[in-house]
């Protein structure tokens, strides 16, 4: 019983740490500045960089009426 | 050249350090009024929200405190909520842990996505900024809706998408119906139990705009850079760019398209049936739409829709669907008129300006979908307090505005900062005002009848198109929701608003009403910036309201980097 | 080569909207019915009693009022026209037949409906619905709205018969036009053309703006002289190109690019021939209403048609005119702020070489044309290049 009580303490207090943490993300806009100077900037990078298709290429051919 | 601790501490106050003013600085500390605004938020008036901006950037110093209430309610039930939703819609909505495989090609295939998905909460922050109670919950129920909706569509659009699923079709490719974003998705209500109908460029252009409006821009210098000149509507130019960069998913066999809302929807349409190179069925809805003559040929052209439909997929429209689907419908729109009557006549309306702008068109272009029956009965639950407890919701307006034509998609939240500066309470816009139509299901011809007059009044085309007299409705709805303040949107490319742009110089004046005119380019904000659309605004209500703002520190700030 | 029979004449006539014959007609006691677009038949316009007038603004400068109205950033076109009504140029105008087929046109009518701009007691502007798609369907509702908004209205407002009987003998008068407007239009097609560019532009603006029955005859002289007019001894141009794009009303401008040694031998463009001379036919048994209704539907080859074999089948139809017309080129050019065109012509600037192999000049132009400089530049680099392929092509 007191493993089980003891189990549920860390538990709480590992949540408590997590949650106080992520308020602590929300609260200084860590998730923001996070996605600002390094998400975004590697995303930039990662398309900008891509390999694309030229669809200027695209056959013109005749379409049959569509009713 | 290492970096020093001067630097890093130059950047840590950069990032996270509110400099107080002066005045702030040499006040005597009071820990009362410190408990007070811990515990309550601090007055309106006292909150300078314009001093937690990081730079150019749009970021936050720190998010701002609106009292432990509030702050607690934001951060469990907005933060933690739709981030965690986030990721368990994709679950939810994705083919169960494959959808995770998906949705990661997804992000990292297109730009629209791997660039915008994450900064959706920026989006929520950017709208919501200064709202408290009722006003904040409600409107951000909205903007979750909305979230949510957008995870069903990309997720759908993943599955389907060949080009992530390495040029072969995945079985759903052959059951998705792709559309113009124009068209509504009200269209394919008979056909929703066997496939899904989802908007080609909803997501990758019109949501990722207001979410993150960086991504947009590369889209338009594509167009352009085929040769199209700069000056036809971006909003065409940013969809067809789109396939000129080769990032929109390839999810279905067919496309339809419609003429809504401007001659540039039109012509769009020539280059995306060039690069789609597949079956495109288009559903041209008549310009002279009161016209009772019109209307045969409306419904013909739905049909028409119809068949090609069914011939294309092989599946016939169920009609019990259609009915369960206009009737289910039926229901938001209801709603949405009890919220106009709240809006119109009471000041304990709940939804802020972005969140009753963006909602509304969001829902209706979409069509009956689950989440919005949802968010529905949660705002109403709130509206329903509000109105019974007598609770105003935006207590520090000044002005009762309505917002006309189209508005800037990369500052949909001006209204979040003209409330929070100077009061201008934007009770209603234009796109609001669209999609005005009760479906009628009891026989199929009223069905049809109703369904064309539906999409005879989609968004733009319902006041721009079809004479005069609609445009100059502005005068009617200004009286029908107690509006004092005209905010007319000036679409800089929109050649239906900018040909009657002299006619309502003229009427203002004639009619004495206080109109503000904002110039913008709708999703490129290379054009007017932010900034000018704020000073405009700052410009009209200091010399000619001779009004002094509710937040000073909101009046001239940098966000030209912001998202 | 000799000048033509009756072109200064007819070119006098193109330099105001109220023009000799237009005021000769209105004293014939008939009405002048004034329309911006194709979509509006102009024989249903020139039945007994009435006249067309397809409205032009010759001569504009800068349309200041209009621009207080429509802003700097619609098309100047539009905005010209509007210029052209507050100065009163169009008070000889006794209705304003409208379209809503493109927007900033769509917007100088409604002005002309909203503030009282036309100074006749009796003036009416009444605007049609025109469909965007070629099939039964549409057609059915054009014919629909051409009854209620064009013939109702002008047997109920001025007592027009607009019976078939009238219908008919509108449309042979109509046809009569065009089977001479396309007979001058044949010698372009020769190798040596006997008509410049810039004369058949004049004949043709002329067909449009004044009443039919009074030049007529003017129009026969022309064709009789046509029939044996020689060539010049010595080629004045060196090359023979397209003109194809939205609204063009200037025969200067075609003067401009023949200048520079393009000869315009086809004009497929909104106020050209192609389409829009071709005979209107009744078939057994229809109304001529419904072919009348028919028959603009399924020749205008405007942008505005969105069925997806018509977007595509456009293309072609521009390459066939070249090749019938013997043409080394295509200028395709657009008035700035035209949505239509402006992706019209970038998708006919991309297709054009690369599926039909003509080389295509792509401009944008000012209704007022204050950019000759830049393009008789453009206009002479095309030239030589196409001189340059051909040069290649032989050797």
């Amino acid at each position: 019983m007191k493993a089980i009580g003891k189990f549920f303490f860390k538990l709480l207090k590992f949540a408590a740490i997590v949650y106080a943490i992520l308020f602590a993300v929300f609260y200084w806009d860590l998730d923001g500045k996070f996605l600002y100077y390094i998400w975004e900037p590697l995303m930039i990078k990662r398309f900008d960089n891509m390999k694309r298709a030229d669809n200027t290429m695209t056959p013109y051919s005749m379409k049959d009426p569509v009713e | 050249m290492g970096i020093t601790l001067k630097d890093i501490k130059a950047k840590y106050r950069e990032l996270f350090v509110v400099e107080k003013s002066p005045e702030e600085k040499n006040k005597p500390f009071d820990p009362k009024k410190a408990a007070h605004d811990f515990w309550y938020g601090k007055e309106h008036e006292e909150r300078r929200l314009g001093d937690l901006y990081v730079g150019n950037t749009g970021l936050y110093k720190h998010r701002e405190w609106r009292g432990v209430k509030d702050t607690m309610y934001y951060f469990n039930m907005i933060w933690l909520y739709n981030y965690a939703h986030m990721v368990s819609d994709i679950m939810k909505y994705g083919d169960g842990p494959k959808a995770i495989v998906d949705f990661t090609k997804g992000t990292l295939r297109y730009r629209w996505m791997g660039q915008t998905y994450l900064t959706v909460m920026h989006w929520f922050d950017r709208g919501l900024e200064g709202t408290r109670g009722e006003a904040m919950k409600a409107s951000a129920w909205h903007y979750r809706a909305m979230v949510s909706e957008t995870i069903r569509q990309f997720m759908r659009m993943f599955e389907a998408d060949k080009k992530i699923h390495g040029g072969e079709a995945p079985e759903k490719w052959n059951k998705t119906i792709a559309h113009n974003e124009t068209l509504s998705g009200n269209i394919f209500y008979g056909w929703r139990d066997q496939l899904d109908d989802v908007a080609l460029e909803m997501i990758p252009y019109f949501v990722s705009v207001h979410v993150n409006n960086h991504t947009v821009l590369n889209y338009i210098d594509a167009a352009q850079s085929i040769g199209l000149p700069s000056d036809p509507c971006p909003m065409c130019q940013a969809e067809y760019g789109l396939f000129v960069q080769d990032d929109y998913p390839d999810y279905s066999p067919v496309m339809l398209t419609s003429n809504e809302a401007c001659d540039g929807s039109v012509a769009t349409s020539v280059l995306q049936d060039w690069f789609l190179n597949r079956p495109l069925y288009a559903m041209p809805q008549p310009m002279r739409y009161d016209d009772p003559l019109v209307q045969e040929h409306c419904q013909k052209e739905i049909e028409g829709a119809w068949k090609f439909v069914e011939e294309q997929f092989g599946i016939k429209m169920d009609w019990d669907q259609y009915v369960k689907h206009a009737q289910s419908f039926n229901k938001l729109t209801e709603f949405e008129w009890e919220k106009w009557d709240v809006a119109a006549n009471t000041p304990y309306y709940p939804i802020n300006g972005v969140a009753q702008a963006l909602y509304r068109i969001y829902y209706s272009q979409d069509g009956d979908r689950p989440i919005w029956h949802e968010t529905d009965a949660r705002v109403k639950a709130i509206m329903e307090k509000t109105v019974k407890n007598k609770i105003e919701c935006f207590p520090k307006t000044r002005h009762r505005a309505i917002a006309w034509s189209c508005a800037p998609l990369y500052y949909s939240n001006w209204c979040t900062w003209a409330y929070n500066c100077w009061g201008i309470n934007c009770v209603i816009n234009m796109d609001s005002l669209m999609f005005d139509q009760y479906l009628r299901t009891d026989t199929y011809e009223h069905a049809l009848e109703d369904l064309s007059w539906f999409n005879e009044k989609a968004p733009m085309r319902a006041m721009a198109v079809g004479g005069h007299e609609h445009i100059l409705s502005l005068f009617d709805y200004m009286e029908r929701f107690n509006c004092d303040m005209v905010i007319m949107y000036d679409q800089l490319q929109c050649k239906g608003m900018q040909g009657i742009h002299g006619v309502f110089e003229d009427e203002f004046r004639k009619r004495d009403i206080h109109a503000i005119w904002i110039p913008h380019a709708l999703p490129d904000k290379r054009t007017v910036s932010r900034a000018e659309i704020r000073d405009i605004i700052n410009d009209y209500m200091t010399t000619v309201m001779r009004e002094e703002p509710l937040d000073p520190s909101l009046l001239d700030f940098d966000d030209a980097m912001s998202w | 080569m000799k000048d033509l029979v009756h072109i200064f004449e007819l070119e006098d006539l193109l330099q105001e909207a109220n023009n000799k014959l237009v005021r000769q007609a209105k004293e014939d006691g008939k009405k002048a019915l004034g329309y911006t677009c194709y979509f509006m038949p102009e024989v249903l316009l020139d039945l007994p009693g009435c006249f067309s007038v397809r409205l032009r603004a010759p001569r504009s400068g800068s349309p200041d009022m209009a621009t207080y109205y429509m802003s700097n950033r619609t098309c100047m076109y539009g905005r010209c026209l509007l210029e052209r009504a507050l100065e009163g140029g169009f008070n000889f105008l006794d209705a304003q037949m409208a379209t809503e087929t493109c927007t900033v046109t769509c917007r100088f009518q409604e002005h002309l409906q909203l503030m009282d701009i036309i100074k006749n007691p009796d003036f009416f502007c009444e605007f049609t619905d025109v469909p965007f798609k070629k099939n039964e369907n549409s057609i059915d509702h054009y014919e629909k709205q051409l009854q209620d908004h064009v013939l109702d209205k002008l047997s109920d407002r001025f007592g027009i018969d607009t019976s078939d009987e009238a219908l008919l003998k509108a449309i042979e008068e109509h046809n009569e036009i065009c089977r001479l407007i396309t007979e001058i239009g044949r010698y372009r097609k020769l190798d040596e053309p006997t008509i410049t560019g810039w004369e058949f532009s004049v004949i043709q603006l002329a067909t449009l703006v004044c009443p039919k029955y009074l030049i007529i005859d003017m129009l026969k002289d022309i064709a009789e002289q046509l029939k044996t007019r020689k060539p010049d001894a010595k080629k004045t141009y060196r090359c023979k190109v397209v003109l194809t794009g939205s609204e063009e009303d200037d025969p200067s401008f075609i003067k401009l690019i023949e200048e520079c040694g393009a000869l315009v031998v086809a004009d497929r463009h909104c106020y050209g021939s192609l389409p829009g001379r071709e005979e209107i036919i009744v078939k057994e048994g229809e109304r001529p209403l419904r072919a009348i209704a028919r028959h603009y539907i399924e020749t205008s080859e405007c942008p505005r048609f969105m069925d997806q074999h018509i977007m595509r089948e456009r293309k072609q139809y521009l390459a066939d005119v070249a090749k019938e017309y013997k043409a080394d080129g295509i200028i395709i050019s657009q008035m700035k702020f035209c949505e239509y065109w402006s992706y019209e012509r970038t998708i006919d600037t991309l297709i054009l070489p690369r599926d039909f192999g003509y080389p295509v000049c792509s401009i944008e132009k000012e209704y007022v044309n204050n950019a000759v400089g830049q393009l008789r530049t453009r206009f002479q680099a095309f030239v030589e290049s196409i001189e340059l392929k051909n040069i290649q092509k032989e050797a």
